[in-house]
């Protein structure tokens, strides 16, 4: 569902869609909280005093990063649940095993959606395989295992915990490069189909079937400028959202936003932020 | 063919860092777990390699009466010691190490011979080829180093090169290593889980052998070297062909990791154990005939038969070391009547018991940075000095989390310091950087060190702590300059001095002047991020080898306070200075104040007090000033005669920015002042009268005047913002 912008975000400056996500997220949820606290006559709403809306010109590459984790949203534990919670919140879980002691830790995060890396020409599945593939902790960045009251080799892999109904997908397209000493658009081709089987959950979460209901696409060659278009699935056909302008299209169409397949930096459309369903549920 | 050379002098490049442990002189039971053994049945003695850091000796000898089966300590390493050989007989030992460090030691008379510095990462395992005397070493440098053990027990400190050859091709961490006595074969096994086979004769690599689905983290080869056994953390134990270049059989014993293996000479039977602390003894001819000898305590990391195949030893992750009769029916089980799958004998107990000692596994800091309570193995409770490196008491089996809350105070001293518990007992390290090592400055007289000396006298602790670290350690005479010059008794060319050496006209003493430290506190100096340096015990620095050595790694920012007598920067702390808005005083102009941040609160009243009322005649900017206006680091050598701490005059504050270092110097007008003709007494009265007139604030909260400036700061204020105190004189 497209939504209209908010006063914060009503400057001069272009902001990221992915951060407006966030901001929009922990907004309706701190205005329900705040609403219910009222309700319950409490002294002052407890507001989480995370979210503080950038009234800074951004590059599109960096979101704001509520709990110091890997950027993506991320809610505050003692957040009270709403039906925000209820369809975008999941769990992840990292599990680190000590080489040494081969003591398994488990630290868990709620996330409102996934951030995942793009290789060119490749596919989402491919990409969230990647996101949960085993890291090795060693040389300077060895683990600091508790068992063994010192710093050891250790194998760590994140791993979904509990499964949102409404997945959010976040594909970094915008990384900073050293070279260049700045941030740069990857328009890699990354395929995403209209079915989608999430695969790296933990043990006690079953795999689940989604279905793919909207696309946030980025249109423009860098992280500076562009534009933004929806497309989303309403009833049985698809129609994009260009501003003021509806189109119905043709899922077919789709394929016109994975992506580039040659390294070359020009504009394009490419798919930013996927929205999938839960099939499971209505 | 790698071709390498060792070198026992290094060269220094990366920062380095001090630390020291916390420990009685003798420690002689195991302060952690065990991660290898070796046994001399020529000598019956046992050689455990500890994660405390330390190879002990043990005398296993049967006639023993008493329990203790002590014998000596080698301790040189400073990290957990992974595995080590006895060689040559049981003459020499080999160890290796987590400090990265492979050392050579005289295994009866226990000391240090050498130590080999070409691993750049943990040493995790070692092997030994007997009929060569050859050891290989490896570790998650993923570098296997071949070494010539009479070449190494020959080096000296003239002779201190000694040629290795290296295998390459392992591209994941190495956990284990195997090798024949002939040394015709070498395996070895990773986190690739593939184990790489090469002929160490020729360095030429044989082959591969895959199979194992999780890292291996045991090897043994037979004696003709045309099989190996592989234990593997994927919970089976592989039995592989090396003529044939596969895997005969895989053997699922143990329901988690295997970490352990032992077999006869005859390669038929093999012990096994690993994290689920059952030893396994199979039949490898029919695996399906296997008995239980026994259960150990906690998960078992390395077993050791004894040669006559009578016992086994037995080391855990605990810190006791138990040995386990064998007889015959463990050992000819195919022989046995009996067809059951497992043979169900009844598990043995131990026959002997090295008793181990208790770990350190948990620490708490508390706020006056000095203290640390600790909690071990056994959840006994004691408390710790760091600053006179020493134990306070124990406490016993209490609640640690109650002891913190009832002993925190409310006061903010900025860390200098922190815990290490790898090897089980306490290790300190200094802070690496020397801004943060010599950032706690506090008052002598609070902190019980000198009752006698003024409340004004500040003392620093990280340059207390390394002065009386390095209390033996003569200067070095290459920073000479009139030192030459006959003293009373010393010279200042080495030699073990503890008297004063004169320079520049003013008395070194030696160490700090409140405390000295006990004498055999080891001292570490390393590079961030692993790799030792040099450790040597506080009472050894005198001696002319240590002294040479200490002149080349102690790095420059250390000497410089410990040597040089120089004195750490102070901290400062800008704050602004306001009336209180209820106070109905108008605020003519924002001061933005500096001060040192030890300041006490009834110094800034006293400020306010001669500001506001005026009672005494100041310049405008504000600065009550003392004698000379504060010390910074630029204070001459010369100025070493008062080694405790800066003068009076560093309880002042002043007006400006925060960019000058020493601000006061830098102010027009922090000359003399008519404060300056005040003497103590009239300082003090005037410091009462002035808390009676005014009060300070900061967030609405009345400040205690005894309060420092970054307690207020740290507590109260909380903010990375600059301080805000408002005054309020009182109706």
């Amino acid at each position: 569902m497209v939504q209209t912008y908010l006063e914060e975000f009503d400057n001069y400056m272009q902001q990221d869609a992915h951060e407006f996500l966030n901001f929009l997220i922990n907004h309706i949820s701190e205005i329900i909280t705040a609403e219910r606290h009222q309700l319950n006559n409490s002294a002052t709403p407890t507001t989480n005093g995370k979210v503080t809306a950038s009234k800074e010109p951004h590059n599109g590459s960096t979101s704001l990063k509520f709990d110091g984790s890997s950027g993506s949203t991320t809610s505050t534990g003692n957040q009270e649940s709403t039906w925000v919670h209820e369809i975008f919140q999941g769990i992840l879980t990292s599990e680190t095993r000590c080489l040494n002691c081969e003591t398994v830790s488990n630290k868990e995060e709620d996330f409102f959606d996934l951030q995942v890396d793009v290789d060119q020409n490749t596919s989402i599945t491919h990409c969230l395989r990647t996101f949960s593939s085993t890291e090795t902790l060693c040389t300077d960045n060895k683990f600091k295992c508790d068992v063994c009251s010192s710093y050891q080799e250790a194998q760590k892999c994140m791993r979904v915990k509990k499964l949102p109904l409404i997945l959010a997908l976040h594909l970094k397209r915008f990384k900073y490069v050293e070279q260049y000493n700045r941030h740069i658009k990857v328009s890699h081709r990354v395929v995403f189909p209209l079915e989608l089987r999430l695969f790296n959950t933990s043990e006690e979460c079953p795999d689940r079937l989604y279905d793919l209901v909207a696309v946030v696409v980025h249109c423009g060659s860098g992280p500076n400028r562009g534009h933004y278009i929806s497309i989303v699935k309403s009833h049985d056909f698809w129609l994009l959202f260009d501003d003021d302008i509806v189109d119905k299209i043709d899922p077919s169409a789709l394929e016109d936003f994975y992506g580039l397949t040659s390294d070359v930096q020009k504009a394009s459309e490419t798919g930013y932020i996927l929205f999938y369903q839960s099939r499971d549920t209505s | 063919m790698a071709f390498n050379k060792s070198n026992a002098t290094h060269t220094n490049r990366k920062k380095v860092q001090v630390s020291f442990v916390i420990r009685d002189e003798s420690e002689r039971y195991n302060r952690s777990g065990v991660n290898s053994l070796q046994y001399d049945p020529q000598m019956n003695r046992l050689y455990t390699a500890g994660r405390d850091s330390i190879v002990r000796i043990w005398n296993c000898h049967p006639n023993k009466s008493s329990k203790d089966f002590y014998w000596q300590s080698m301790e040189h390493h400073t990290d957990w010691v992974n595995d080590v050989v006895l060689c040559c007989g049981g003459k020499y030992l080999i160890s290796a190490s987590s400090d990265m460090t492979v050392k050579v030691w005289n295994a009866h008379k226990g000391f240090c011979m050498s130590t080999l510095r070409t691993h750049k990462d943990y040493v995790k395992v070692l092997a030994y080829a007997k009929d060569k005397e050859q050891v290989a070493s490896a570790g998650f440098d993923r570098a296997i180093f071949l070494w010539d053990v009479n070449t190494l027990t020959a080096l000296t400190a003239s002779n201190n090169t000694v040629t290795t050859s290296s295998l390459t091709g392992n591209k994941n961490s190495i956990y284990s290593l195997g090798m024949n006595p002939s040394g015709t074969v070498i395996i070895s096994g990773s986190t690739e889980r593939t184990l790489r086979v090469w002929d160490p004769r020729s360095c030429n690599k044989l082959m591969k052998l895959k199979g194992h689905t999780d890292n291996v983290k045991c090897i043994v080869v037979n004696t003709d070297g045309t099989q190996c056994l592989s234990a593997s953390s994927d919970g089976t134990v592989r039995l592989w062909s090396l003529g044939q270049q596969r895997c005969i059989s895989t053997m699922r014993i143990h329901d988690e990791g295997v970490w352990t293996l032992q077999t006869n000479e005859a390669f038929n039977t093999v012990l096994s154990s690993g994290r689920d602390r059952r030893v396994w003894i199979t039949d490898l001819r029919n695996p399906e005939q296997r008995t239980l000898l026994c259960e150990a305590s906690a998960p078992v990391l390395r077993l050791c038969l004894t040669p006559d195949m009578e016992h086994v030893w037995v080391a855990t992750e605990e810190s006791s070391v138990k040995r386990y009769p064998l007889n015959d029916r463990h050992l000819m089980m195919s022989e046995a009547l009996a067809t059951d799958a497992v043979r169900s004998i009844n598990t043995v107990s131990p026959d002997l018991t090295i008793r181990g000692g208790a770990s350190i596994r948990h620490y708490r800091i508390l706020n006056d940075k000095r203290t640390v309570l600790t909690k071990d193995s056994e959840n006994n409770v004691a408390v710790y000095d760091v600053l006179k490196a020493a134990k306070v008491s124990d406490l016993g089996q209490v609640d640690l989390d109650e002891e913190v809350k009832r002993r925190n105070k409310t006061v903010y001293v900025p860390s200098w310091f922190n815990v290490d518990l790898k090897t089980g007992m306490l290790t300190i390290h200094l802070a690496q950087d020397e801004n943060d090592c010599f950032a706690a400055w506090v008052s002598a007289r609070e902190v019980g060190l000198a009752l006698e000396d003024s409340e004004e006298t500040k003392v620093n602790y990280g340059q207390l702590l390394l002065q009386a670290l390095l209390e033996h350690w003569p200067r070095p005479f290459q920073l000479g300059d009139e030192a030459n010059v006959d003293g009373p008794e010393g010279s200042a060319s080495g030699g073990a001095s503890h008297t004063p050496a004169i320079s520049n006209g003013a008395i070194h003493r030696p160490g700090n002047e409140y405390f000295s430290v006990a004498p055999h506190t080891p001292v570490i100096f390393s590079e961030v991020g692993g790799r030792t340096l040099y450790r040597l015990l506080c009472r050894d620095a005198g001696g002319d080898t240590e002294g040479t050595l200490l002149t080349e790694t102690v790095p420059t920012w250390v000497a410089d306070i410990v040597v040089n007598r120089n004195l750490p920067k102070l901290i400062k702390v800008p704050f602004y200075l306001l009336p209180h808005p209820a106070s109905g005083i108008k605020c003519v102009k924002k001061d933005r104040l500096i001060a040192n941040d030890f300041i006490q609160i009834r110094k800034v009243i006293e400020h306010v007090y001669e500001k506001v009322l005026g009672v005494l005649d100041t310049n405008s900017f504000g600065t009550l000033s003392g004698v000379n206006g504060g010390v910074g680091a630029s204070t001459p050598a010369g100025s070493a005669a008062t080694p405790t701490g800066p003068s009076p005059g560093a309880n002042s504050l002043s007006a400006g920015s925060a960019a000058t270092p020493s601000g006061e110097k830098g102010l027009p007008g922090s000359a003399v002042s008519s404060a300056a003709s005040m003497t103590t007494a009239d300082r003090q009265e005037t410091s009462s009268i002035a808390e009676d007139k005014v009060e300070l604030l900061c967030n609405d909260q009345i400040l205690e005047p005894g309060m420092d400036l970054r307690t207020v700061r740290h507590f109260i204020w909380k903010s990375s913002a600059d301080l805000v105190l408002h005054y309020r004189p009182f109706k």
